[in-house]
């Protein structure tokens, strides 16, 4: 039964990575531009961003028609594993790659399957690739792959196949953006939100119940929205210096991501206010 | 010159945006280097100064100089005191832009009147634009014109759209040419959205450009039709207008290219568009655009980025500026 499932993982991880960079090669035909900056790309300076997409999108290629090409036992056994150490060492770095564009770019998506990858980096995507990587890791040493002997592995085999792809579906956030594709849904652009609702969100979520204690009013002093983030800044206070926190909370899904930032306030925009004199803002403090 | 409090918050939206998400602060295009906006001081056989504020710009005139006072006339036909909007070809690279130039193209008095008829007397109308706090405006058909304009308007009776370019006078428009065809709906109906799906980047479609307030006369940016209605820029009961484009608000920055041209800009979002929704014209300067108008471009804008004030649109693009 596990060699079965190890056999499974062939031809999926093959699957995956090919259409992984079809979806891309669309993404930069649609776009016209090589720097369309498809997921952890963008962490990249702006001269390296166009050999870096062309790496990633020929490494993801080269391995997968490899997977493929080594299932049957062409090439012996040292080149299929070697192709599935490298497969596995591929979605190894996607893992820290997609922490990094999470703490650096929370605004990007993963790009893995090109457009449909535009919502930002979740522990989804992350458990997705640490997930794949483990699946890669678990092909090396498989013997080559024949075709089912009986109905009933074929059977089996399949089964499998679907109950992984479920797996897949749904730790991945393409799945919703391809219904929005197919019309089923609306593109988070173009949804009307409730400000309400954004304020719900908000003070459940961690940032916000970390930056209580910093902020001077619950009130927000400026609500704006951009496409899929809302905007909502606060004026609060931290070591004795005036500031607005600003929270961006993404217009879609559950458990969304809620960003926080902080920049000095502007005094044409936000009168000065003196705390009283025993309040504990008044004490350096720290986040 | 000190900026009101509202404008204020706007640009420091941006700024936020960059806090929280990390992204470097995108700068706007910071001056329109081939306009020039302001009032005829001197006149002569070979070349005209304007006069902006302060400021004086000389600007030669070349056989293919084209000048427009309500139709295409010599530049001879320019008067100390009219004013005038002209983009230019920098005679010198210079570093502060406000040397010689050579005109290229030259509008005077011109004007534009967008929104709907609420009055009507022969060829007099009154035109509510829509514009909060301000009266419905007036507009006189010129005789000549009429047919031309009634081509594209049949309707000239109360509850229809109307936009028409013409040149301004004291106290009313004198309407020469249709900007576009009419809406074959009175207000309140407007047409269907284009199809749903995702939204495409960039959104294709018009833009359209409209008289400046007092005061800001060389000012750069857009009024945008998609504001955000929760977050109080547009009215609640804002409709989406006919192209799919994404909720932004005021602050908001956008590149917007004219595809006629090839040039782009990136202009923020200065207000909301609403004239620009209920309409769903296409724009016919250089081929057939996609239906809906994008945005609402600030005069120095749309002569800035190519575009010929008395057609009234260029095909463009729009892309949120990341």
């Amino acid at each position: 039964m596990l060699a079965l499932v190890r056999e499974v993982q062939i031809p999926l991880l093959a699957l995956l990575l090919t259409a992984g960079c079809g979806a891309k090669v669309g993404r930069v035909i649609s776009a016209r531009s090589v720097d369309a900056g498809t997921g952890p790309t963008v962490l990249f300076p702006l001269r390296l961003r166009r050999t870096a997409v062309l790496v990633m999108c020929a490494s993801e290629l080269a391995l997968g028609t490899g997977l493929l090409l080594t299932a049957g036992g062409l090439g012996g056994g040292e080149l299929a594993s070697a192709i599935r150490g490298a497969t596995a060492l591929l979605f190894g770095t996607a893992v820290g790659a997609l922490y990094e564009l999470r703490a650096r770019r929370p605004d990007v998506g993963c790009g893995c399957f090109g457009e449909l990858s535009e919502t930002p980096v979740t522990w989804r995507t992350m458990t997705r690739a640490a997930l794949l990587c483990a699946a890669a890791l678990s092909t090396i040493g498989v013997p080559p792959l024949r075709m089912p002997d009986s109905p009933g592995q074929a059977a089996a085999f399949v089964a499998i196949t679907a109950a992984e792809l479920a797996a897949l579906a749904a730790l991945s956030p393409e799945v919703g953006q391809l219904m929005v594709r197919l019309g089923h849904a609306e593109p988070c652009e173009v949804r009307r939100v409730p400000v309400a609702r954004t304020l719900t969100v908000l003070r459940a979520s961690t940032p916000w119940q970390r930056c209580t204690p910093f902020l001077l009013s619950e009130t927000p002093m400026d609500v704006w929205r951009e496409g899929c983030w809302r905007f909502l800044a606060f004026p609060g206070v931290l070591a004795n210096q005036q500031v607005d926190v600003v929270f961006a909370v993404f217009l879609m899904g559950r458990r969304v991501p809620v960003r926080v930032g902080v920049l000095e306030a502007d005094a044409r925009v936000t009168p000065p206010v003196t705390p009283p004199e025993d309040s504990p803002l008044q004490l350096s403090n720290h986040l | 010159m000190t900026q009101s409090l509202p404008t204020v918050r706007y640009e420091r939206r941006a700024m936020l945006r960059a806090a929280v998400l990390g992204t470097d602060h995108q700068t706007t295009t910071a001056s329109a280097p081939s306009v020039v906006a302001g009032v005829v001081a001197e006149v002569g056989a070979h070349a005209i100064v304007v006069r902006a504020g302060e400021r004086e710009q000389f600007l030669t005139f070349s056989p293919s100089t084209v000048t427009w006072l309500g139709a295409r006339v010599t530049p001879s036909a320019l008067r100390t005191g009219d004013p005038v909007i002209v983009r230019r070809r920098p005679h010198h690279a210079s570093t502060d832009g406000w040397t010689a130039g050579v005109a290229e193209h030259i509008w005077a008095g011109i004007g534009r009147v967008t929104g709907t008829i609420v009055g009507a007397r022969g060829r007099e109308f009154l035109v509510d634009t829509g514009r909060p706090g301000r009266p419905s405006e007036p507009v006189i058909i010129a005789e000549a014109s009429l047919p031309q304009i009634q081509v594209r308007f049949p309707m000239l009776e109360p509850g229809y759209l109307l936009d028409v370019i013409g040149t301004r006078h004291r106290g009313y428009l004198l309407a020469v040419t249709p900007a576009t065809a009419q809406p074959p709906y009175a207000l309140g109906r407007p047409s269907a959205q284009r199809s749903g799906g995702g939204i495409t980047e960039p959104v294709s479609g018009t833009a359209v450009w409209h008289e400046p307030d007092e005061g800001e006369g060389d000012l750069l940016g857009l009024e945008y039709p998609a504001l955000d209605p929760e977050s109080g820029d547009a009215p609640e009961t804002a409709d989406q207008g006919c192209v799919r484009l994404p909720y932004l608000s005021i602050g908001s920055v956008v590149r917007v290219r004219n595809e006629c041209t090839g040039r782009a800009a990136v202009l923020p979002i200065t207000g909301d568009g609403a004239r620009g929704r209920q309409f769903c014209d296409r724009c016919v300067a250089c081929g057939t655009s996609p239906r809906g108008r994008l945005a609402d471009l600030s005069m120095a804008a749309f002569v800035e980025l190519g575009g010929d004030l008395e057609n009234g649109c260029f095909n463009a693009t729009l892309t949120v500026a990341d």
